[in-house]
């Protein structure tokens, strides 16, 4: 499944500028030491966390996107730098737990 | 240096804390990597004739990389973290690199050792292209590539305003700044 697919099923808005990518597994974490330890290519990540950092840290580990939950708003900055790097920043006003179960519903599972 | 003829993956991963700590009597900075469960922020102790106040602990890890191929292992016990460059200052060696990657679409990554020894003893330019290659040889997508440099590079640490990648003020509730101070100043 692609990120456009994705985006079609479930409601989730575009933050950033990006081009297409296919998403493989999902990984879960506020921290980023924990992204760069243990996500992999092209996992989507669910974090609370706004800050610009989570950009370099996506990049590093070349997740398909990143999802903001909670409606946690996401800083100019950030978006701006995202796009810049064609980093994909997806968000939801659903808290992490429900968009989890909606993305296992449809069939994204771990990798 | 490209290692093409290897293929790494992260081994040896241990979570803890980088600790940041200060001496008001000389102005020296020293870094260290702890495994302490409860790292007590604003904690002093005196060493001989040194006065240390603990500054900041970012949760971080440490890591080793091994080669699925070869079984070599390279010890990274001497990377205290990464860096994102963002450009802050003018005639910085490192931000004219970043801008010339960056039109090859690759973004610069700034590889750090522990304070004070790195200053004096870098990472060795091998480490870090092996850590180039880890990185690089990890992403499926084409449309980027990652490049890891040294820190000495940056013109004045003591103004850089790069953003470190590892967690501090995860225990708070105050959101972290969007500028945050230079941690070498």
């Amino acid at each position: 499944m692609t990120l456009e697919q994705l985006c079609n099923k479930i409601d989730l808005k575009k933050m950033s500028q990006f081009t297409d990518k296919e998403i493989n597994g999902v990984f879960v974490s506020d921290m980023i030491s924990d992204v760069m330890a243990g996500a992999k290519s092209g996992n989507l990540w669910l974090t609370v966390q706004t800050h610009k950092s989570i950009v370099p840290a996506a990049n590093l580990v070349d997740v398909s996107a990143v999802i903001i939950t909670s409606g946690k708003q996401v800083p100019p900055e950030t978006i701006e730098l995202a796009s810049k790097h064609d980093i994909a920043i997806l968000s939801t006003d659903l808290p992490t737990f429900e968009i989890v179960g909606k993305l296992y519903a449809i069939g994204i599972q771990d990798s | 240096m490209s290692q093409n003829n290897h293929e790494w993956e992260m081994t040896n991963i241990q979570f803890g804390f980088i600790v940041y700590e200060k001496c008001y009597q000389t102005n020296e900075l020293r870094t260290f990597f702890s495994i302490e469960d409860n790292p007590i922020l604003g904690d002093r102790y005196r060493e001989g004739r040194k006065h240390w106040t603990r500054m900041e602990n970012a949760q971080s890890f440490r890591f080793d990389l091994k080669c699925k191929k070869t079984g070599e292992l390279v010890k990274f016990n001497d990377l205290m973290g990464l860096m994102y460059c963002t450009g802050c200052l003018p005639d910085c060696e490192l931000d004219k690199l970043r801008l010339q990657y960056e039109a090859a679409n690759t973004m610069v990554i700034v590889a750090f050792g522990f304070f004070p020894e790195s200053l004096e003893k870098h990472i060795p330019p091998k480490k870090l292209g092996i850590l180039t290659d880890y990185f690089n040889q990890r992403r499926n997508s084409r449309r980027s590539r990652i490049k890891v440099l040294p820190f000495n590079l940056i013109k004045d640490l003591s103004k850089c305003r790069g953003e470190f990648l590892h967690d501090v003020n995860m225990l708070t509730k105050e959101p972290p700044a969007p500028r945050r101070k230079p941690l070498f100043e």
